[in-house]
C-alpha cells in the first residue's frame, strides 16, 4: 500500500498502525508496538541523481511515514534547551514541559494538523500555529498578538508544483537583473527593467552602469527576488526549508544539516539525549513525499446543477478580478524536482552543498499526465495563485490586518497570495483560519484586494452564488 | 633557559610549559576554509625586500582605485619599488590581477615600508599613503588608478623618519582626516639602535575650512617606542578614538606600550598609570581589534615575538580606565611557537587582523608570522597563523587544513574577498620571497568545494566629508547574535584596507543592519538579504544591491 491508503488510513483513525503495516514491504520493524518511529533512518543520506520510478516511489513512502509518524521523546522529539527559532537558539533553562501550545512543540506529528481532508491536507482552528521569532520572548509567548502571529495550517497539495514555477520564476527574475545589468553597463546609462515572469508582474528594477540596482519599484518580491512561495507571508523558499523548520518548531525534531555540528558544535543541539535526530535522507523523504502530492482538481461529484454553476461562477471570478491575483494556471516548464534546489541558503542544504542532486521527476507520477499544457509543452499548474505578496488592508476593509508583527521583513498587512486549489476542502479560511465561510474570507480582502471585493459585493446575487459554487468545486481529490 | 624566556616573567612560563594542554584537545566541527596559493597565477610579483631597515615593514594596501569596488593592491617592497596590481578576477572565479605603473619616480616608489588607502580630500577618488624609510608620501587618487604626488599639495612634509605605522579619523567637525604616523627607529642617533626610538607624528589638518587639506603643523608624540604599528580606536566607547600604538621592546629603554588620548582641539596626552594605564612591555608588532564579547568595548591582538596577546577591558579595574587583561591563554590565541613541525622556538608575530574566514558568523584571527631575518631563538619556520572562532569563545589553529602553513617570513597581510564571492581571501607580504595569496574556495569536500556559511558585505556612504564613514560602526543582528564591526584605517603590520566590510552569518538568510555614523548618529536598522553586496546611504531608506559583471 502506498500514499494514497496510508492518506485514507489516517482519516479513518487508523493511522500509526496502518502506517506501520502499510510499508512493510520497505521496513523491517523488530517491535510493531515500539514507541519510536520505524520511518527514521530508513533513508540513510542525501539521495543523488535520477531516482526511477521505483526508487522514488519507496522515498515517497519513507517520507509518507515519517510525515504521519507521531514522534516521541524515544525519537528525539521535544527539545528542552532549544527554542522554535529557525537560526538555532538555546533556551536559558531547561524547558519543563514537553509541548507548549505557543512557543511549541505543539505536535508529535506534521499529520497531526496537516489532515483534512486527508494527510497532507490543511487543519481546522484548532490546528493553528503561534509564529514567533523564538529568539526572546519564548518564555512568555502566548497566544496573544503581541507575541505570536496565528496561522492556520496549511494544505500542501501540489506543493512541487509550487516550488518548481518558484524556482524558475526567481531563475527569470534574475536573469533580468542580470541583463539589465549587462545594458547598463555596455550603454553607461541606467537601465529600467520590468521584472514580469508567467505574466505575473512584480515591478521594475534600476540597474546603473556601476553595477548598484535601485530597488523602489519592487512589488511584490524579497530584494534578492527570489521567488520564496511558501507560507502564509511567502517567506520560505523551499519544502526543504520548510520542513526543517517546522520539525525544530512543532515537533523539536532537530535536522543535522541546520542545527548539527557543522553550525552548532553539538550534535545534541537541544539537550535531549539524542543526537543527530534528523539526517539528511530523512528530510529528503519528507521533501519527497510532500513534492510528490498530487494536485488539487476540479469535482461536483457528478452533480450537473453544480457543475453548471461552478462553470458559470469560473467565469465571474474572472470577470470580477479574483484572477487578476489567483491566476488560474502559471506555465511551468520542467517537472524534474531537484532536491536539494538552487536556492537555499546555509542551513538547508543547496544544490552548491552537494555533489549531485537528488532529480525526482515527477512527470512519472500518474496524477501529472493529467495536466494541460499549453501550445509550448509547459504544464499549466492549475493553482489560481500568483505567488507575489500583496497588502490586504485598507483604511475601511481591515480585518486582515489583525497581526501585530511584521514576519522575516514582510509587514502584518502584506500575505502570499493563496493558491485557492483545493480550497473546497480546506475551510476554514484566511491565514487565522477565522473565517467559515468563503463569501466572509472574500469580504475581508482589502488593499490591492479591495477592487476585486467591492466587484464581488456589488455582483448579482446569482453571480455571488455561482462564485462560491466555482470555489467550493477545487477539491482535494479523496481517492 | 635562554634571555627571551627569562624576559618573559614567570605568567608567560607557565603558559608556554601548559600551551599543549590548551590547545591540543579540540576538534573543530565547523567548515575550514580551504586557502589556495595562487599568487604567480594570479600575477602578483612582489617581494618585500632589503637589508635590515626593512627586517621590519612590508605592508600592502587594498582598495578599488577605478571604480569598478574590486580591491586593488599596492604592494610595497622594501628596497623594490612598490608596485600597484589592479584587480581583474571575475565574479566567483580564480584571482587576477594586472600591473599598472604608479606613475611616480623611482624614488618615490622605493623605500616604501607599507601602505594604506585613506581618502583624505573626500573626493571620488582614494588616496593612499606610502610609509616609507624617509619621507612619507601621500598620493592622490586621479581615477582609473592614476596618482598624483599630493605632500605638496597637502602640505604634508611627511617627515624623514622609519615610519612603519599609520592610522586616520576624522575628528568632529573636521572636513578632513587627522593622520597618525609611527616610527620606528632612529638610526641618526648616537648609539642606534639601542635605546634611540624616533618619536610619533599626529598631522591633524587645520581648523579653517578650505578647498584642500592642510597638515602644515604636526604635532610630535614624544616620547616615542619604537613603534610598529598605530591604531585609532575608541576604546571606551565613548565617540572620542584614542591613539594606541604597539612598541618594539627590543629597541627602547624604559618604554610600553601606549595609549594617547586625542581630544579635538587639545593636546594628545599619553595615558599613565595614574590612568589606569598599565606597563606592558613587547616586541609589539601589529595590532587587531574587535568586540570579541559583544560589550561595546574591542579587543585588541597584539603580535609580538613569542605569544599573541588578547587584551580585555579587566572587569575589575575602575570604570573608565584602560586597563587591559591577557585572555589570550583563556582563548587559545597564544600562537606562541609554530604549530607544525618540530620547532619548539618561539613564533614571531606581524600583522594580525579578526575576520569571518568560513562566514560561521564567529571571528578568527589571522596572524602573519616569520623570523625576524636569522633570529637563532626563535623559529626559523614559523607558519601564519589560522586561528578558527568558536562557539565557546575559545579559538582553534587550523592553518594546516586551511592550506596556509607554509614556511615563509610573513609580515604584513590583506584579508580581503579579492573575487567577490563572499568568501575572504587572503594576501601576505613576506620578507625575501614573493608574496602569497591565497583563494578561499570554501570547505573542501570529496567532489571539490562547497559554500560555507551565509554572508552580507556591506559599504558605507557618509556624504561629502568622510565618504567611507571611517570611524563609523556596523552592528548586525541575526537571531540573537550580534555582530559589530568598526570601520577603520590602521592597525595591522604596515597594511590597511576599503571597501565592503564583510560579516559571515552562519546560517542565517537575512540580517538586520545598524549603522552608528561617525558622528555617533544612529540609523534605522536596515534589512537585507544574505549573501549580497548591500551599499547604504547615509539617510537612505533601503541598501541597494551590488552585482559584479558574472
Amino acid at each position: 500500500m502506498t500514499g494514497p491508503g496510508i492518506r485514507a488510513a489516517f482519516k479513518s483513525g487508523l493511522v500509526a498502525g496502518l502506517v506501520l503495516a502499510s510499508v512493510q514491504c520497505v521496513l523491517a520493524q523488530d517491535k510493531p508496538w515500539a514507541e519510536t518511529s520505524a520511518f527514521l533512518g530508513q533513508q540513510v543520506g542525501q539521495p543523488e541523481g535520477n531516482l526511477d520510478k521505483a526508487a522514488m516511489t519507496r522515498l515517497i513512502d519513507i517520507g509518507e511515514g515519517l510525515f504521519a509518524s507521531r514522534f516521541t521523546v524515544e525519537d528525539g522529539a521535544g527539545r528542552p534547551h532549544a527554542t522554535q527559532a529557525i537560526i538555532p537558539t538555546k533556551t536559558g533553562r531547561r524547558s519543563v514541559v514537553g509541548f507548549a501550545r505557543a512557543s511549541g512543540p505543539d505536535s508529535n506529528g506534521c499529520a497531526s494538523c496537516h489532515n483534512a481532508p486527508i494527510v497532507g491536507g490543511a487543519g481546522d482552528f484548532v490546528t493553528n500555529v503561534f509564529l514567533n521569532e523564538g529568539f526572546n520572548q519564548f518564555d512568555f509567548q502566548s497566544t496573544d498578538p503581541q507575541f505570536s502571529n496565528e496561522r492556520g495550517t496549511n494544505h500542501i497539495f501540489g506543493a512541487g508544483l509550487i516550488e518548481l514555477l518558484a524556482r524558475e520564476m526567481t531563475q527569470d527574475l534574475q536573469a533580468i537583473r542580470t541583463d539589465a545589468l549587462a545594458k547598463a553597463r555596455s550603454s553607461g546609462v541606467d537601465v529600467r527593467a520590468g521584472l514580469v515572469t508567467k505574466s505575473v508582474d512584480f515591478g521594475a528594477i534600476t540597474a546603473s552602469p556601476d553595477g548598484i540596482v535601485g530597488l523602489d519599484e519592487l512589488d511584490g518580491v524579497d530584494t534578492d527576488l527570489v521567488i520564496r512561495p511558501f507560507s502564509q507571508k511567502g517567506v520560505m523558499t523551499s519544502l526543504r526549508q520548510f520542513t526543517i523548520n517546522a520539525m525544530n518548531h512543532h515537533h523539536g525534531m532537530q535536522a543535522t544539516e541546520r542545527f548539527g555540528l557543522r553550525w552548532t558544535e553539538e550534535d545534541d543541539f537541544d539537550e535531549d539525549g539524542h543526537a543527530d535526530e534528523l539526517g539528511a535522507g530523512d528530510i529528503a523523504a519528507l521533501v519527497a513525499w510532500q513534492a510528490s502530492l498530487p494536485a488539487p482538481g476540479q469535482n461536483t461529484n457528478d452533480n450537473a446543477d453544480w457543475a453548471n454553476a461552478a462553470a458559470r461562477g469560473q467565469v465571474v471570478f474572472g470577470a470580477l478580478g479574483c484572477s487578476s491575483c489567483h491566476i488560474e494556471a502559471l506555465p511551468l516548464r520542467s517537472l524534474a524536482f531537484a532536491d536539494p534546489g538552487p536556492s537555499d541558503a546555509a542551513g538547508t542544504l543547496s544544490r552548491a552543498q552537494v555533489d549531485t542532486p537528488a532529480i525526482y521527476d515527477l512527470a512519472l507520477l500518474d496524477w501529472t499526465k493529467t495536466l494541460p499544457r499549453d501550445d509550448d509543452g509547459n504544464i499549466l499548474v492549475p493553482m489560481f495563485g500568483d505567488l507575489k505578496r500583496h497588502n490586504m488592508t485598507d483604511q475601511t476593509v481591515d480585518t486582515l490586518g489583525n497581526e501585530l508583527m511584521a514576519q522575516r521583513f514582510v509587514d502584518r498587512t502584506v500575505f502570499a497570495t493563496t493558491e485557492l486549489w483545493g480550497v473546497g476542502s480546506t475551510a476554514p479560511y484566511g491565514h487565522r483560519n477565522d473565517f467559515t465561510t468563503l463569501d466572509g474570507i472574500i469580504q475581508a480582502h482589502g488593499g490591492s484586494a479591495r477592487p476585486a471585493r467591492d466587484a464581488y459585493l456589488a455582483a448579482a446575487n446569482q453571480e455571488r452564488d455561482q462564485l462560491i459554487a466555482f470555489l467550493k468545486s477545487l477539491v482535494i481529490e479523496n481517492e | 633557559m635562554n634571555s627571551f624566556l627569562r624576559g618573559l616573567g614567570t605568567p608567560i612560563l607557565l603558559l608556554l610549559s601548559t600551551a599543549v594542554v590548551g590547545t591540543a584537545d579540540e576538534r573543530f566541527y565547523a567548515d575550514v576554509p580551504h586557502m589556495v596559493e595562487q599568487a604567480h597565477a594570479a600575477g602578483l610579483e612582489q617581494t618585500f625586500g632589503g637589508p635590515w631597515e626593512y627586517f621590519v615593514g612590508g605592508g600592502a594596501a587594498s582598495f578599488d582605485c577605478n571604480g569598478d569596488r574590486m580591491p586593488d593592491l599596492l604592494i610595497s617592497g622594501g628596497e623594490n619599488p612598490a608596485t600597484l596590481f589592479v584587480n581583474q578576477s571575475s565574479a566567483g572565479g580564480d584571482l587576477r590581477f594586472t600591473k599598472q605603473p604608479l606613475g611616480l619616480s623611482k624614488e618615490d616608489i622605493a623605500k616604501v615600508t607599507g601602505a594604506y588607502p585613506v581618502n583624505i580630500d573626500n573626493d571620488a577618488h582614494m588616496d593612499v599613503v606610502l610609509l616609507r624609510l624617509g619621507q612619507n608620501i601621500v598620493l592622490q587618487g586621479q581615477g582609473n588608478c592614476q596618482f598624483a604626488k599630493a605632500n605638496t599639495t597637502f602640505s604634508l612634509h611627511g617627515g624623514d623618519a622609519w615610519t612603519t605605522g599609520f592610522s586616520a579619523i576624522w575628528e568632529p567637525d573636521m572636513t578632513f582626516p587627522t593622520l597618525a604616523f609611527g616610527n620606528y627607529i632612529d638610526r641618526s642617533l648616537p648609539g642606534s639602535p639601542w635605546g634611540t626610538c624616533h618619536d610619533n607624528v599626529l598631522a591633524r589638518p587645520k581648523t579653517e575650512a578650505g578647498a584642500k587639506p592642510d597638515y602644515a603643523d604636526p604635532t610630535v608624540l614624544t616620547p616615542g617606542y619604537c613603534a610598529l604599528s598605530v591604531m585609532f580606536t575608541d576604546w571606551n566607547n565613548s565617540g572620542e578614538p584614542a591613539l594606541r600604538i604597539t612598541n618594539d621592546r627590543q629597541y627602547y629603554r624604559g618604554g610600553q606600550e601606549q595609549l594617547w588620548q586625542v581630544t579635538p582641539d587639545q593636546m594628545p596626552k599619553a595615558y599613565t598609570a595614574h590612568d589606569g594605564w598599565q606597563q606592558l612591555t613587547i616586541w609589539g608588532m601589529g595590532i587587531a581589534s574587535t568586540d570579541l564579547d559583544g560589550d561595546g568595548h574591542p579587543e585588541y591582538a597584539l603580535t609580538s615575538m613569542g605569544d599573541t596577546m588578547l587584551q580585555t577591558l579587566d572587569d575589575e579595574a575602575q570604570e573608565g580606565q584602560p586597563a587591559y587583561r591577557d585572555i589570550a591563554f583563556e582563548a587559545g590565541t597564544t600562537a606562541h611557537r609554530p604549530y607544525v613541525g618540530d620547532d619548539i622556538k618561539p613564533s614571531t608575530g606581524w600583522h594580525s587582523q579578526f575576520a569571518d574566514m568560513n562566514n560561521d558568523g564567529l571571528s578568527d584571527l589571522f596572524i602573519a608570522k616569520g623570523n625576524v631575518e636569522a633570529m637563532p631563538d626563535f623559529a626559523k619556520d614559523d607558519p601564519d597563523n589560522l586561528l578558527m572562532g568558536r562557539r565557546s569563545g575559545r579559538f582553534s589553529e587550523q592553518g594546516v587544513a586551511a592550506g596556509i602553513s607554509l614556511p615563509t617570513k610573513g609580515r604584513g597581510g590583506i584579508v580581503e574577498d579579492f573575487n567577490a564571492d563572499g568568501m575572504l581571501d587572503l594576501l601576505v607580504v613576506n620578507r625575501q620571497e614573493n608574496v602569497t595569496l591565497f583563494r578561499n574556495q570554501g570547505a573542501k569536500t570529496e567532489f571539490g568545494h562547497r559554500p560555507m556559511g551565509n554572508w552580507i558585505k556591506i559599504e558605507l556612504q557618509n556624504g561629502p566629508v568622510n565618504p567611507q564613514a571611517i570611524g563609523a560602526l556596523i552592528q548586525i543582528k541575526t537571531g540573537n547574535h550580534s555582530q559589530t564591526h568598526r570601520v577603520q584605517i590602521g592597525g595591522g603590520h604596515a597594511s590597511g584596507q576599503t571597501g565592503f566590510v564583510h560579516f559571515g552569518l552562519g546560517v542565517a538568510e537575512r540580517a538586520s543592519i545598524r549603522i552608528q555614523w561617525p558622528n555617533g548618529d544612529w540609523s534605522q536598522p536596515y534589512r537585507a538579504f544574505a549573501n549580497n553586496h548591500v551599499i547604504i546611504k547615509r539617510d537612505g531608506s533601503d541598501p541597494l544591491y551590488w552585482y559584479l559583471p558574472d
